[in-house]
């Protein structure tokens, strides 16, 4: 049996409607969890096998609207790991709100929202026209928000407001893109977009403003001061899934629209690379001067993000090998940091639960009391800082290995001291955490689940690294579409 | 995309009030009166949709826009339950004056690249003075955005950039009719453009209303208060 759309829309709507039932009756067992979302991922699997010997594609009709998508190996890769991460943080959170007293309202509320977050995301990956897009973005970016705001406290509710606010203006952006688009062009599919638009001054314009929103959603630097916050106050498993996958949908779509749109915009591209690059250096400053764990862990998203704008300088105007050497980094940067950062926010989280401490200082004596979580900690670092054998290893390999058969020198230099960066924040938690002589707080158990979880996620993001091979197989096997 | 002849002067008539209705809506103090102001703005978008040949959008513009998110920023000022009632009166400063050059910079560039983007899509003796309806109404909605655009960065009231942000979108919409014309796919937008601006409405007025009663603020900053 192939698939066929139905089964599409199946794994699009499931999500939703486990999280409905969820959000009636929240669960409090991590097995009812596994035992209702296991086939998700399953179903995820065997569509990207599926796609193997060709994308789907087709369009629906609604009326006189028509809305088109297509299922190809990206898409398919992204769409399984989607399904991999909430998951995971689904079973982290039941396991959460067992460890920690959560407001009984607001758990309940976390699963539509997480069902939410899911059907959006899936739209983003297998949307093929703008419409379908914003619908999907605006979803997630909807979802997000509302994850945010659960906590309930002063602090997360400032935060998830001026997400709000940041998260509005940016649909505002890009529905005017989009307006210019269809004025210029009077289509709003990518295929035909890609065909018939050409790089004149509106079309510019309109890619200018798409660009500003998804950077302002995606927190691409300068327009990542909404993040930190928001994960100062979020729950754990949100800031997981939100750290590992919400922000990435944002550079996906920037990068599907940039090659669709223009190409070979090399001044455009630059100038997106060179945000990217300062992203890189600002993000892991703010890492290394930050007070709390959780906000080091943030900052490290936006650091880590950056290195994903690298894509557009080494896409435009290059030859193909270099081409398709930027594509792989970009795609196994993307699904490494998804599954080192979601582990790496578990795994601070674990420590902050069971030492109740906020800053880096209270980590004292973590390395005896919690080995696992700080091992964990240490196994997601090994991927933000590009060691070997990890996924992070293998995309910055690629990058280097593009940056100089292309002669971009500058990317090398932002590459290097990056990993400098990272390696620097990512040791002054694990000197915080060996100190032996200092008072030791009360610790308090954690389920081994939460653990173990945060683990295998850590694993995976090195593990992606050892068999790079696999994913790499399914990224347009032609080429850089 | 079947565009139902409008009188010029119906259309200027309409744009007028439209601009007025803006302007009252986002610099009034009083933050009863602002509301009703946009309520009553959304039901003159719901007009223009109707004289567009729209009447889809039209009812709409005037459930979603209209009815549900005026009906929703006038139910949290009435207040709610056990929690307590939001000032009506606005009393918090403006934002400083150190950071408007760059507010005035983004605002400009915002409004240049859509009036470059306009002037080359239309061309400039379409806009000068706009001749059809369709153009009146996307200079209508450029000058909106500005409006909205200014409110949004130097006001502090959550209350009352939530209402700039609506307006902002009625601008962008305005723009998109005048672009492309009511056809599905502008419609389809629009719709989901309404559903998100609603839906971000309620979320932000929830917050507000929860901010309020636990901080005693109705900006994002807690200096500014309340």
């Amino acid at each position: 049996m192939s698939p066929t759309p139905l089964h599409l829309l199946w794994l699009l709507f499931a999500p939703l409607a486990l999280g409905l039932l969820a959000w009636v009756r929240p669960p409090r067992h991590s097995g009812w969890v596994l035992l209702a979302a296991l086939p998700l991922p399953l179903v995820a699997l065997w569509l990207l096998l599926g796609v193997e010997t060709g994308p789907m594609a087709g369009r629906l009709a609604l009326g006189p609207l028509t809305l088109h998508w297509r299922l190809d190996g990206l898409a398919a890769s992204l769409w399984l790991l989607t399904q991999l991460l909430l998951l995971a943080s689904a079973l982290y959170a039941a396991s959460y709100a067992h460890a920690t007293p959560l407001r009984t309202r607001g758990y309940a509320w976390l699963w539509p929202l997480l069902g939410g977050l899911a059907l959006g995301l899936g739209l983003i990956w297998i949307a093929a026209d703008l419409l379908l897009l914003y619908a999907g973005l605006e979803l997630m970016g909807l979802c997000a928000v509302g994850m945010m705001l659960l906590p309930g406290s002063v602090e997360a509710l400032t935060a998830g407001l001026r997400y709000l606010l940041f998260a509005l203006v940016g649909s505002l952006t890009w529905l005017l893109g989009i307006a210019l688009l269809l004025g210029a062009w009077g289509r709003l599919d990518l295929a035909g977009l890609a065909a018939v638009a050409q790089p004149d001054p509106v079309t510019q314009i309109a890619v200018a403003l798409l660009a500003s929103g998804l950077l302002l959603k995606g927190a691409i630097f300068p327009l990542h001061s909404w993040l930190a916050p928001v994960h100062d106050s979020a729950w754990t498993p949100i800031s997981a899934i939100h750290g590992a996958l919400v922000v990435k949908a944002s550079f996906f779509i920037l990068l599907l629209l940039w090659r669709a749109l223009l190409p070979e915009a090399i001044a455009g591209a630059w100038a997106l690379g060179l945000l990217g690059s300062l992203a890189v250096l600002w993000g892991g400053v703010q890492a290394w001067r930050a007070v709390g764990l959780k906000q080091l862990v943030a900052w490290s998203t936006v650091g880590q993000l950056g290195y994903l704008m690298l894509a557009f300088p080494l896409l435009a105007g290059t030859s193909a090998a270099v081409a398709l050497m930027a594509w792989q980094a970009t795609w196994l940067q993307l699904a490494g940091h998804a599954l080192a950062k979601a582990a790496m926010f578990m795994a601070a989280g674990n420590l902050l639960l069971s030492t109740g401490a906020h800053r880096l200082e209270g980590l004292t004596g973590t390395s005896r009391r919690l080995p696992l979580s700080l091992m964990t900690f240490g196994f997601a670092a090994v991927t933000l800082m590009g060691l070997p054998p990890s996924a992070g290893f293998t995309a910055k390999w690629l990058w280097l290995q593009a940056s100089l058969a292309s002669g971009q020198w500058l990317w090398v230099l932002v590459l290097a001291l990056g990993s400098l960066l990272s390696a620097i924040y990512v040791f002054r938690v694990l000197r915080c955490s060996f100190v032996e002589d200092a008072p030791e707080p009360a610790f308090r158990p954690l389920p081994l689940g939460m653990e173990l979880i945060a683990l295998v996620l850590a694993l995976a993001a090195i593990g992606l690294g050892l068999a790079a091979a696999w994913p790499l197989s399914f990224l347009a096997p032609a080429g850089v579409p | 995309m079947s565009l139902s002849p409008m009188a010029p002067a119906a259309a200027w008539v309409l744009a007028g009030l439209l601009l007025l209705l803006a302007g009252v809506c986002l610099l009034q103090r009083h933050l009863w009166r602002a509301c009703q102001g946009f309520v009553a703005f959304a039901l003159l978008m719901s007009l223009a949709w109707l004289l567009l040949g729209a009447p889809w959008l039209a009812l709409a513009e005037a459930l979603l826009g209209a009815l549900l998110t005026g009906g929703l920023l006038l139910w949290t000022l009435r207040g709610r339950g056990a929690l307590p009632r939001l000032p009506t009166l606005d009393r918090t400063a403006r934002r400083g004056r150190l950071a408007a050059p760059l507010r005035w910079l983004l605002i400009l560039t915002w409004l240049g690249l859509i009036a470059t983007a306009l002037v080359g899509l239309l061309g400039l003796e379409a806009l000068a003075p706009p001749a059809s309806v369709t153009t009146l109404l996307a200079a209508t909605g450029v000058l909106i955005m500005g409006l909205g655009l200014w409110a949004f960065s130097t006001q502090r009231h959550l209350l009352r950039r939530l209402l700039a942000f609506n307006l902002l979108g009625s601008g962008v919409f305005l723009v998109l009719a005048g672009l492309a014309g009511p056809g599905a796919e502008i419609r389809g937008l629009i719709l989901i453009g309404l559903v998100v601006a609603l839906l971000g409405s309620v979320l932000g007025a929830a917050l507000l209303l929860r901010l309020h009663a636990r901080a005693g603020q109705v900006t994002l900053n807690p200096v500014f208060g309340t």
